[in-house]
């Protein structure tokens, strides 16, 4: 990923250039009404490079948000059986809209691979990536992370009827009688065992055919991630359960462009008001639909410091 | 030519899990395909016996298993019978249990076009030394049929050696499995592939040389 990323953003060094020449030739037409602005901008492109403007101005003059995310991953971002986009990420950036423009539906969203968040970014062509993101230290170093609105982790699955095992206790304790079902992946075998050492492990090629394995109780367990786990309990209510033991935290957060701390502390300020003030019932009623979870309300009364 | 940088080691490392893996494939292959023999041998005279009752089924059972993909069978097994409560058999056995069925039905085609191409002298001489029913079978047409449809058990255990490939998807640690796995865990993919398809091709090659020795030493009756 890091050494692809670098390699992007120096190719891309070009197509950047030319998109914020573009960007200032919109400038420059936008403001033909305002004198002042115009003779600030207008002269050339070059120029209107080097004027420090926040992104967030320029989204509200151009009047939409525009949202690097993705289509294939329930449910943070997937279409829905009419093919409408929607999760969790859609409903974080339907937020940003909203809270820009007082209308959700002004965002615009260029579907991308996970592998393409960190160039879109760096080469103009979104204006923020909400997308799953997973914060490390390296990608903190080519972009700006906003303040994480969710901690992933893994946990194990269960059939809430019919399986041998009812929790995390039991599986531990039998040791190695237990087979642990997964997607073929590098951390497969070496996650399952630092929750379960003695298990088995049994890689499959697809999601589907590691969902079937548990449904066909060929595997004890099913490792998934934290918030597919919740969205399948969601999807059939009554079938499967969690054993109760989640590890291998990691944490999601929206990008933005590195160098513009106006656009990122604004949008850090929805995002902590979504999950703590006044946007917290938005907030919980869409955590309550894509992971089934009731969040309790913040304490009030207090500084969040005392609650 | 492509910019790649071959590293080799990666098989190196692997060679006990790839050598195993192979072995695993040859086994199942071969064990799939002696209890397919039997199968295709029982199911092949209930299609000559004449009787409706007994070659219609056989008959349905064949096309079946021709006119579908072996890997729906193999889902069928192992993720479709444990919900009818039936789940003694583990990913090994209910994969062997998919291809034997999967040989059965082709080795009930050989086996008949086998019995049919006895001469029917053969059978009238046998009787004219007042040989029973069963003797006849078993001294005179089954040696016969054997030696006769050889080439082609020996075309079924190549083709079987490799659907062991389709094994993989129940989590079977053969050799594509295995190639799967090591790639997931290093990423040398090239040098993965390249070795399993050597694998499969040394093995398919040695099984066919095997078998021409035995044509070669069997078949020569006619």
């Amino acid at each position: 990923m890091g050494v692809q990323d670098d390699i992007s953003s120096t190719e891309d060094q070009g197509l950047s250039l030319e998109r914020r020449s573009l960007f200032g030739l919109g400038l420059a037409g936008a403001a033909i009404g305002g004198a002042a602005a115009a003779s600030l901008l207008a002269p050339s492109a070059a120029q209107a490079q080097t004027v420090a403007k926040s992104k967030l101005y320029t989204i509200k003059e151009r009047g939409k948000l525009i949202v690097g995310t993705g289509s294939t991953n329930p449910p943070w971002h997937f279409q829905d059986a009419t093919g409408k986009l929607v999760g969790m990420d859609i409903d974080l950036a339907r937020l940003l809209a909203k809270s820009l423009f007082d209308d959700p539906e002004k965002v615009e969203f260029v579907l991308q691979g996970s592998d393409a968040r960190i160039p879109s970014l760096v080469t103009d062509k979104v204006d923020i990536v909400v997308q799953w993101m997973t914060v490390t230290a390296g990608r903190a170093q080519q972009v700006d992370f906003t303040i994480p609105y969710y901690r992933e982790g893994v946990g194990l699955m269960l059939l809430a009827r019919g399986g041998k095992y009812k929790d995390y206790a039991e599986m531990k304790a039998a040791g190695k009688a237990v087979t642990v079902g997964g997607m073929q992946n590098v951390f497969l075998e070496q996650w399952v065992h630092m929750a379960l050492p003695e298990a088995k492990v049994d890689a499959f090629d697809s999601p589907d055919s590691a969902m079937q394995a548990l449904n066909a109780r060929r595997v004890d367990a099913s490792m998934q991630d934290q918030s597919a786990m919740r969205w399948l309990m969601q999807q059939a209510p009554g079938r499967f359960a969690d054993s109760g033991f989640g590890w291998m935290p990691n944490s999601y957060a929206s990008a933005v462009k590195p160098g513009d701390p106006t656009w990122l502390n604004w949008v850090n300020t929805v995002y902590k008001e979504a999950m703590l003030g006044v946007d917290f019932d938005y907030f919980a009623a869409s955590y309550k639909k894509w992971f089934g979870i009731e969040l309790p309300i913040p304490k009030v009364g207090f500084p969040q410091e005392f609650a | 030519m492509i910019d790649y940088h071959f590293d080799w080691s990666v098989i190196a490392r692997n060679s006990g899990k790839l050598g195993d893996a192979l072995l695993l494939g040859l086994w199942l292959a071969v064990v799939s395909l002696l209890i397919g023999c039997v199968i295709g041998l029982l199911a092949a005279y209930a299609r000559v016996s004449g009787k409706k009752w007994l070659s219609a089924p056989v008959w349905a059972y064949v096309e079946f298993i021709r006119c579908t993909p072996l890997l729906l069978l193999i889902f069928f097994l192992y993720f479709g019978l444990p919900e009818f409560d039936i789940s003694f058999l583990d990913k090994t056995q209910s994969f062997v249990l998919s291809l034997s069925l999967y040989a059965g039905a082709y080795m009930c085609e050989v086996f008949r076009a086998g019995l049919a191409s006895i001469p029917k002298q053969y059978v009238e001489a046998a009787k004219a030394i007042g040989m029973r029913p069963w003797q006849r079978q078993v001294y005179v047409v089954l040696p016969v049929m054997f030696r006769i449809t050889l080439p082609s058990i020996g075309n079924n255990l190549i083709s079987l050696f490799k659907d062991t490939s389709l094994a993989a998807a129940i989590a079977v640690p053969e050799l594509t499995f295995t190639a799967r796995q090591i790639n997931a865990n290093t990423f040398r993919v090239m040098e993965v592939w390249l070795t399993a398809s050597a694998l499969y091709l040394a093995s398919a090659y040695l099984i066919a040389m095997v078998l021409r020795l035995l044509e070669r030493r069997y078949a020569s009756i006619r």
